[in-house]
């Protein structure tokens, strides 16, 4: 084999500014103050989407009619987490679960708690807990629990 | 249309983690050499190049302009193509256009991906880099930590999700992921080109891997390759001319879906495991391959499966068998070589993966099938006459499908 | 060859610095427009070509976010990394098989997002020798052609100034160009910065946000959604080699044999007589009489006799880049289909005060590399 070298390089993808379309994940954040959550539905096909985007993507129209969703629903899918996104583990294993909400056509992620990881099924009922002091955001949810 | 035909397939000799001893214009260059050893073609004899691999992944940007001389494509027309997984496969499509306009009478198709000098973790994590910062500015934990707003899924992400509804949709268990693992790395064992080989594996010993997020373990994933794939095809004519096999292209498709699981700032999330651009990609391809029945027409098929359920997923997406079905072929060794749906015989994607080739070597893999070149043993026993192709990407939205056949198609 | 594929309409944003605006939405509000001007939905559109850039847009697989807004949800989409010309081109090849009637070609750039707006060609840098090196980027490498070209026929530096001032007052005229300099004059240019000597700021095309939506259309198809189809006469493509030292930067091959594809399928064998007006992706002045050289519709060596007697301007003998061309406004990846539809408005005689008087076959390029390395070209004709 050929002597190579290796020389050191860099490149960053995060040294943009960055715009996003964020008035739907707005209005839920908003809606969260109440412990409401709040989507936008489409007047053409009927989709609800909670977080909602300014269209609908079937139809291909803007969308704007707000319509609230539950805070229960029903588990869809779930996965029990033993790493971190980086691989670290996790001090327990933690179950998090796509739910689908009442009245919500769009499914929802968030971890599940109050549960035992064997007890988990798809199909179970599960409602959001509210954090007491809601101020806006991700936060002020804690979990899902059996409803 | 015209009909088009692969002539030739030239690989990089390995497929491994490191290679320290080429460029990546140089190890592009060791592919394109062999198809052009395996075809007794020249550069001269190719009209047209389109070019794919996921640029992020290594931090240059278009580098079929650095390559230009490695790929022999000086004074010719190079298109590049980028699609994430499916690049190899939209790269191949792109290729298949070239010479079915008529525009063109030769192409060659020319993949890579040196994921050694780059870094995956930041290009993966750049497809959804504005949302994650949204995300971190509203109070969400990306990192899974604590707290509601944790992703979820760890390292496996959303795929976690996927296998998770797939295997209750089709009653299946882990074990079957174990098992489909262990097969495609032995498969990966008899093939020259894998990465990950293991002739030994069992679904015992893929299921003492750690579990990353149930019920996906470590030994369910794919590994990241540097490697580069070439294909050239030609047009009925030129094909029959230079080539005495022939694996004749019969359709391509493609159909794509919203970023799923990926947006979480906007709902568009939905079932992972519902895949309806697979679905339609494939009705689409039978349709115009004329492939009536697909639970018996195939004689070799080649999925892409970055995770291992995910063959036994797209089997039944693509109506290989119906749902509920796949891993009870699994279990019955109908998915093995010597078995009536011989699978990723070369060890899919879970083996190799070189992410810009991925999808382009499971289109020559079935042709290499078709034309009874497939090396080191991993050649399956019977004559193959229709073979199907599958590629998969995106933020789990693209799919991919390419049906290849032993004689040009008819009418 | 008879391609039999038409441009049916485009809809494109006016150039701006900060759009302010999303990708997502751009992208809708393009398709949207044009499915109503064209009375169609998505549902009519056969196959999706979009033209972005990962590294342009700070994304991998940019494509990602825009299949839903383009209107290609459950539909046939793919991504060609490159000047959007090229993903016309493309889209083209997948009507002529007779597999779909339309295809919608999407390409945009919003520079205004990025730190530097000239990262998109540090990356393109080989990272072995030329990033180790550091003395190219996308300026000095441009200055070193410009010297290259200017030195090769003795011109002087004024020669820029007058190719500058000619493009910037056309671009005044042209409500979609950015730079509005109705007062623009040589000495003017002359009195902009240097960026890298000879290039001055005024020689250079300024960063850009903007986009554009063009949809394809077979032969028959075409004539249904429109009774001003624009037909795609001929195209080609080539690639010169990646180290500039391996160059002769004074000249453009590669531009020379994708024009040669171009015409020969179009039936052109003498270009000067048979183009009535080119719209050129000439990103710094002095690429401008460059690439017309390579495009057979200037003579060698007579660049500053032809500009500055007028021939190139909107009512010259062969007008180059009515438009103002890329000096106007350039949104990267977009530029070559914004020269697309230039030429589209010119032959549908619907490019008011930019207006050429006779414009029946137009020739567009498109180039994509350091000094123009891979270059692209189309004939169109009424």
């Amino acid at each position: 084999m050929e002597e190579t070298r290796e020389v050191q390089g860099a490149w960053e993808l995060s040294t943009f500014k960055f715009r996003i379309e964020g008035d739907g994940f707005q209005l839920m954040l908003n809606s969260m103050k109440d412990a409401k959550l709040k989507g936008l539905k489409c007047q053409e096909c009927g989709t609800v989407y909670c977080p909602a985007p300014f269209y609908c993507r079937k139809c291909h129209v803007f969308i704007d009619d707000e319509v609230e969703v539950s805070d229960h629903g029903e588990v869809m899918t779930y996965t029990i987490g033993y790493a971190d996104v980086r691989g670290e583990p996790l001090d327990e294993p933690r179950v998090s679960c796509m739910v689908k909400l009442d009245g919500c056509d769009t499914w929802f992620m968030g971890v599940l708690d109050e549960v035992e990881p064997d007890d988990v099924h798809i199909g179970m009922r599960v409602k959001l807990k509210w954090n007491e002091e809601r101020v806006g955001s991700l936060q002020d949810m804690e979990a899902f629990i059996p409803e | 249309m015209r009909n088009v035909g692969i002539i030739g397939v030239g690989y990089t000799p390995v497929f491994v983690s490191k290679r320290k001893d080429v460029s990546i214009p140089e190890m592009i260059s060791e592919a394109v050499d062999a198809a052009f050893d395996n075809t007794g073609l020249t550069p001269q004899d190719i009209d047209a190049i389109t070019f794919g691999n996921m640029h992020t992944f290594e931090g240059v940007n278009m580098p079929h302009l650095w390559g230009a001389e490695h790929i022999r494509s000086l004074g010719k027309p190079v298109m590049r193509i980028a699609t994430g997984g499916t690049t190899g496969m939209s790269a191949f499509q792109a290729g298949y256009y070239h010479v079915a306009s008529g525009l063109h009478d030769v192409v060659m198709i020319v993949t890579y991906e040196k994921h050694s000098e780059g870094d995956a973790q930041v290009g993966l994590m750049g497809i959804i880099t504005p949302e994650v910062m949204a995300m971190l500015a509203s109070g969400i934990d990306v990192t899974g930590g604590k707290g509601m707003g944790a992703i979820g899924g760890g390292s496996a992400g959303g795929i976690s999700y996927q296998a998770m509804s797939y295997l209750n949709h089709a009653g299946a268990g882990i074990e079957h992921i174990d098992g489909i693992a262990a097969m495609e790395r032995r498969n990966a064992a008899k093939n020259p080109y894998a990465h990950l080989k293991d002739p030994n594996a069992t679904a015992e010993t893929i299921a003492k891997t750690p579990l990353v997020s149930y019920p996906i373990r470590f030994g369910h994933i794919c590994p990241t390759t540097d490697g580069a794939t070439v294909c050239i095809i030609a047009s009925e004519e030129k094909a029959k001319e230079l080539a005495d096999k022939v694996a004749w292209v019969w359709a391509v498709s493609n159909c794509a879906s919203d970023a799923t699981t990926g947006n979480l700032i906007e709902g568009l999330i939905t079932d992972p495991a519902e895949q309806m651009p697979c679905i339609i990609a494939a009705r689409q391809a039978y349709e115009r391959a004329g492939i009536k029945d697909p639970k018996t027409e195939f004689d070799v098929i080649e999925i892409y499966n970055g995770f291992a359920h995910q063959t036994l997923m797209f089997l039944e997406k693509l109506g290989v068998c119906e749902v509920g079905e796949a891993h009870k072929l699994l279990e019955a060794g109908e998915l093995e070589r010597d078995g009536r749906f011989p699978t990723n015989a070369s060890g899919g994607v879970v083996s190799t993966n070189a992410i810009g080739t991925s999808a382009l070597n499971r289109v020559t893999e079935c042709a290499l099938q078709i034309m009874g070149k497939a090396e080191g043993g991993h050649q399956v026993d019977k004559d193959v006459h229709k073979a199907l192709a599958h590629g998969w990407g995106g933020l789990m939205q693209y799919v991919t499908v390419t049906i290849l056949g032993d004689e040009p198609r008819k009418g | 060859m008879d391609i039999n594929v038409a441009v049916a309409g485009f809809n494109m944003t006016p150039c701006s610095s900060d759009l302010v605006t999303t990708r997502e939405r751009m992208t809708f509000e393009l398709s949207s427009g044009l499915f109503d001007d064209l009375g169609i939905t998505r549902d009519d559109v056969g196959t999706y070509i979009i033209a972005t850039n990962d590294f342009l847009d700070g994304r991998t697989i940019s494509n990602v976010f825009l299949d839903a807004p383009v209107g290609a949800y459950m539909k046939d989409e793919s991504k060609v990394e490159m000047d959007g010309l090229n993903a016309l081109m493309y889209a083209c090849m997948r009507i002529m098989t007779g597999q779909y009637e339309t295809a919608l070609v999407l390409a945009f750039g919003l520079t205004g997002y990025q730190v530097s707006p000239y990262l998109h060609i540090d990356y393109i840098m080989d990272p072995t020798y030329d990033r180790q090196v550091k003395l190219l980027n996308e300026l000095s490498a441009a200055a070193l052609q410009a010297r290259c070209y200017l030195d090769k026929f003795g011109y002087s530096e004024e020669l820029l100034d007058e190719i500058a001032a000619k493009d910037l007052s056309n671009a005044a005229l042209d409500p979609y160009q950015l730079r509005q300099l109705s007062d623009i004059s040589k000495e003017k240019v002359k009195g902009s910065d240097y960026l890298y000597e000879p290039l001055r700021e005024l020689h250079c095309y300024p960063p850009t946000d903007g986009g554009i939506v063009v949809l394809l259309a077979s032969g028959e198809k075409a004539k249904e959604l429109t009774d001003k189809p624009v037909w795609i006469k001929g195209m080609g493509q080539s690639i010169d080699p990646y180290y500039i030292g391996d160059r002769d930067l004074s000249v453009s091959p590669s531009t020379t044999q994708a024009a040669k594809r171009a015409y020969d399928m179009a039936g052109i064998t003498d270009p000067k007589g048979q183009v009535d007006v080119a719209e050129i992706s000439s990103l710094f002045a002095c690429q401008e009489p460059l690439l017309a050289e390579a495009l057979g519709l200037l003579d060698q060596g007579r660049a500053a006799d032809v500009y500055a007697s007028g021939d190139t301007a909107i009512d010259g003998k062969l007008p180059i880049n009515p438009s103002g061309g890329p000096l106007g406004a350039h949104p990267i990846c977009a530029t070559g289909l914004l020269r697309m539809a230039e030429a589209v408005r010119q032959l549908r005689g619907e490019a008011e005060k930019n207006q050429v008087a006779k414009a029946e076959t137009a020739v567009v390029h498109g180039q994509d590399g350091v000094c123009a390395q891979q270059n692209v070209v189309v004939v169109l004709g009424t």
